[in-house]
């Protein structure tokens, strides 16, 4: 395959959709997955690649956050109903491996607050670096529900031992629009990343959790 | 048949070369007299296993030949032979002791050549060699193993990877490596491992564990193997790839120049032909699919885990018997996996506090591999006390300005990776030295101001900030970053092309006549503004140029998602907008529709190879202009970001200028050096014989100019005769000639 448009993305999109709301519901909000896989490129020689962007809609609304915060973010945590942890709290893990690696798990992501993410690493020690769960650091006047929203719309590319790499997009509870407008900013992100722009590009499929996959280059 | 030739035979029978000539061309002839000798091997082979070690000379002689007979010829009668290798095997492992050595290189060579011929498989011919090679005493043999270990390895991963032998020698190797730590047979493990990364034959994760293993052992040789692996290991095998591609380059226009000056023959013609050929095949070779070649240190299952092991293991214990530069080497392996995967391992830094004093020796590494060690993840608290430490001890007045400039480079090191490891009064401190006489301190000064004018102005003098960073400052451009703080990403440039595409659309709407900004017939503009692309793009990048015309259809059918409107929200918000609320009003609305209307480039339509080119351009376009006076755009921080992330930081560049710190040079070393050009002045001449004599000692060819001039006098008077008696019409004939032959291109020509 040697082209992508933006009426082929278009309408593999709807073909997702359809299938994932009408042909074969499943009891839970299923996840759209970018796969792309690359090649011409030599992870010897091009710079490894790795980048942040923001979506412009939110691809896992369910994501779970935990707040690691002073009494002051515990409050605003509380308020918002995310779930929070104190200085005291991390410390009774008592840099316990096992129990700082199920702490990792539990969430999808971290946030701290200003004053205590610099003691995270001496409390917790390599364990959520190493999880790729490094906190985001939230500061007194900012806007908490902001902060989350941010963080749960930015998706990370990175490349790992292999050359292919998968993210989360969006999922099959958002419109066509707005799928279509995350799934080509990340393509573009993705491209723009590249050292040889499409001439890296080996393939991109899309994919809700239990749908079949949609080849879209 | 058989009958016939008999009478010859018994001549040949002896000479077993011959035998194996004939066998060759006819071996079913042949197969009694190959019986025969079959049958004599075996009863030498039973003497000699009976008494190895009293073998006699004569004895030992015919076995080898016949040995080496049989060997060549096996693949004719597969039948006879069955038990022949596994015989070889047997010999060769009970008795490698007490061999003679010429036996033992031919039952080596033997092994080897059945395992050409296919009468052996790899696995087993490893198995029985890999043993010996670990356990033998004698160094040729050793050798000889090493050697036939290695090509038979390549050779059976040549057409294609062998996986299952690939990975029991892995495993062969770990398990040396991991049974008995203390003992070096592992640098055998090391060796080879080493030996087939360089040639790409083992790239994956597997034999990086083997190294790891091997950096974990408790014999230095074999740790110093293994870490000296992962620093250089990778560096290697780039250089042996480029060795063997640039091998034997071909320059393709002097060779066609070649053959317009020289006489045309149809050889030449074929050589030209030829090489012709051997290039157009490289340059298929190199537009073929790069290898996957991710880097040893990349390759690593728990970099965390290995880097505490090394650290605590080599470095921290007092058990450990590393010297001071095998402690380097290890040293800068663990804050190389630091640096690279951003571990946190605490007591690493408090480790190089009691090293960082200008009298340990090799300092600069120290320095190079705390620097290393630093990444955007590590508490500043931690680093703090370190750099200060630096400042204490290596940048003052009174010390040499070698140390200083040595301590305010690893400083600057240290903050390019974490910009909060510096407070506010050293930073103005350290960067009064800009002003120091000596150049390599002003320099490193002036790097670590450069660096904070980009990454934390707010922390210099107001006078030392300059005026981008000070005007940076005041639009709330330029923030220092937060710890912990992940840069959201976004196309680089992606304004500039917005920007450029609606110009380029109002100049076209210009041209028809139309409202400058009118909206609609978008879909007819962008059409046109495609072909203009596809022109474009041919010109620049004619690797692509089969790619974009299938585009083409993409791009039109963009438009019409414009028009369906629901246009998504605007994406990176919030960064945006709190930079904006301290500019007024108006600017503000102004910039966020701006921002709104930018977003929705990314998102409706996909960027072609021809877009991603023009935006580069653009942004390269734009940084140009930011270092030109009078633009107000920001200038991007390009320091260290032309360094590949897996390149290693060197004492060097820690010294960095320091050799232009060294203090004038003294009237002897000056007298030295200005002799140093100067070698042969033993007898006087002028610098033009001079040149002229070096040219012929060189070898170089003489100018036409200078053969005239050394032409014998009695060849050159004939023709100066003769040349003063022609006539009008004589000379006439000759000036004609001559210019005729000057238009055809002289006397060859190479016209017509």
């Amino acid at each position: 395959m040697s082209k992508i448009s933006v009426a082929g993305v278009r309408e593999n999109v709807q073909q997702l959709l359809d299938y994932s709301l009408n042909e074969k519901k499943r009891n839970f909000l299923e996840t759209v997955e970018l796969q792309i896989g690359l090649k011409n490129y030599d992870p010897q020689r091009d710079k490894r690649f790795s980048g942040t962007i923001r979506l412009p809609t939110v691809p896992r609304p369910n994501m779970s956050i935990c707040i690691l915060g002073d009494q002051h973010d515990l409050d605003r945590a509380k308020h918002h109903g995310i779930d929070a942890m104190s200085a005291d709290d991390l410390k009774k893990l008592n840099k316990n491996k096992k129990l700082i690696k199920k702490l990792a798990r539990k969430y999808d992501a971290f946030l701290a607050s200003d004053g205590l993410i610099k003691q995270i690493p001496r409390l917790l020690g390599p364990g959520l670096s190493k999880a790729g769960k490094f906190p985001t650091p939230v500061s007194h006047n900012e806007d908490m529900a902001n902060k989350v929203n941010e963080v749960k719309s930015t998706i990370k590319f990175q490349l790992k031992k292999v050359l292919c790499l998968g993210v989360a997009v969006g999922n099959v509870g958002m419109t066509q629009e707005e799928l279509v407008a995350n799934i080509m900013l990340a393509i573009n992100y993705l491209v723009s990343l590249l050292k040889k722009g499409w001439q890296n590009v080996g393939s991109l499929v899309i994919k809700a959790t239990m749908s079949p996959p949609k080849r879209l280059y | 048949m058989v009958k016939r030739k008999l009478g010859a035979l018994e001549k040949v029978e002896a000479d077993l070369p011959n035998l194996q000539h004939k066998i060759r061309r006819d071996p079913k002839s042949y197969v009694e007299d190959f019986r025969a000798q079959h049958f004599q091997y075996e009863s030498h082979r039973e003497i000699f296993m009976a008494a190895p070690s009293s073998a006699t000379d004569t004895g030992i002689i015919s076995l080898r030949d016949l040995i080496d007979f049989i060997a060549h010829v096996a693949e004719c009668y597969p039948e006879i032979v069955k038990e022949f290798p596994q015989q070889l095997i047997d010999m060769l492992t009970q008795h490698h002791l007490v061999l003679e050595s010429e036996l033992r290189e031919k039952i080596v060579g033997s092994l080897m050549l059945l395992r050409k011929k296919d009468l052996l498989d790899s696995a087993t011919l490893l198995q029985t060699l890999f043993p010996i090679l670990i356990s033998t005493p004698s160094k040729t043999l050793r050798a000889l193993l090493f050697q036939k270990i290695l090509s038979d390895l390549r050779s059976s991963n040549s057409k294609a990877t062998n996986h299952k032998l690939n990975r029991t020698m892995q495993t062969v190797l770990f398990n040396l490596v991991t049974s008995d730590r203390t003992s070096s047979k592992g640098l055998w493990a090391v060796k080879l491992t080493r030996e087939l990364w360089k040639r790409q034959i083992w790239t994956e994760a597997k034999a990086v564990e083997v190294m790891k293993e091997a950096s974990l052992s408790e014999n230095e040789k074999v740790i110093v193997g293994g870490v000296r692996f992962f620093l250089g290991g990778d560096q290697e095998r780039q250089d042996a790839e480029d060795e063997s591609s640039d091998e034997e380059a071909i320059d393709v226009a002097r060779i066609r120049h070649v053959v317009g000056i020289n006489k045309k023959t149809k050889k030449k013609s074929r050589a030209v032909e030829k090489a012709l050929a051997t290039v157009k095949r490289k340059e298929r070779k190199k537009h073929n699919p790069a290898p996957l070649n991710f880097s040893a240190l990349h390759l690593l299952h728990d970099p965390q885990g290995f880097a505490d092991a090394l650290f605590s293991k080599h470095l921290q214990s007092s058990k450990s018997k590393l010297n001071l530069e095998q402690k380097l080497l290890v040293l800068q392996l663990v804050s190389r996996l630091v640096g690279l995967h951003k571990l946190h391992i605490m007591s690493l830094y408090s480790y190089f506090q009691k090293y960082l004093t200008p009298r340990q020796p090799s300092v600069t590494s120290f320095l190079a591999s705390l620097a290393q060690a630093s990444h955007d993840l590590v508490p500043p608290d931690v680093l703090e006390p370190l750099v200060q430490k630096i400042a204490n001890e290596f940048v003052s007045e009174a010390s040499a300005a070698e140390v200083a400039s040595a301590g305010l480079n690893a400083i600057r090191e240290i903050c390019v990776r974490q910009p909060l490891a510096m407070n506010e009064t050293l930073l103005q401190d350290l960067v009064m030295y800009k002003k120091s006489k000596d150049k390599g301190v002003m320099m490193a000064a002036k790097g670590l101001l450069s660096l904070y004018r980009d990454v934390g102005a707010e922390m210099l003098k107001r006078r030392d900030r300059g005026k981008e960073a000070s005007m940076g400052l005041r639009s709330g451009e330029q923030k220092a970053k937060r710890f912990g703080e992940q840069e959201a990403g976004e196309i680089e440039g992606l304004e500039l092309l917005e920007k450029w595409k609606e110009e380029e659309r109002r100049k076209r709407r210009l041209e028809k006549g139309l409202a400058s900004d009118a909206e609609d017939d978008e879909e007819e503009d962008e059409e046109a503004d495609w072909n203009a692309w596809n022109v474009e793009d041919d010109e620049d990048s004619d690797d692509s140029g089969g790619w974009i015309d299938v585009q083409s259809e993409g791009e039109i059918e963009l438009s019409d998602s414009e028009d369906e409107g629901g246009k998504p929200p605007a994406k990176k918000a919030k960064q945006g907008d709190s930079d904006e609320k301290q500019q007024q009003g108006d600017e503000e609305e102004d910039a966020q529709a701006q921002e709104k209307k930018l977003s929705t480039l990314a998102t409706t339509r996909i960027l072609t190879p021809a877009d991603l080119a023009k935006l580069a351009e653009l942004r390269a376009e734009a940084s140009v202009n930011a270092l030109l006076p009078g633009s107000k755009t920001r200038r991007t921080a390009q320091s260290n970001s032309a360094r590949h992330i897996d390149d290693p930081l060197t004492a060097a560049e820690i010294e960095g200028l320091a050799s232009l710190s060294a203090g004038k040079a003294t009237r002897e070393e000056r007298i030295a050096h200005a002799k140093e050009g100067k070698l042969d002045r033993s007898d006087h001449k002028s610098t033009t014989a001079r040149r002229k004599l070096k040219k012929e000692s060189e070898g170089k060819s003489t100018t036409n100019k200078e053969k005239a001039r050394r032409k014998n006098f009695l060849m050159t008077l004939g023709k100066a005769k003769s040349k003063g008696k022609r006539s009008l019409v004589e000379t006439r004939a000759v000036l004609k000639a001559h210019q005729e032959r000057q238009k055809r291109g002289g006397k060859r020509g190479n016209k017509g």
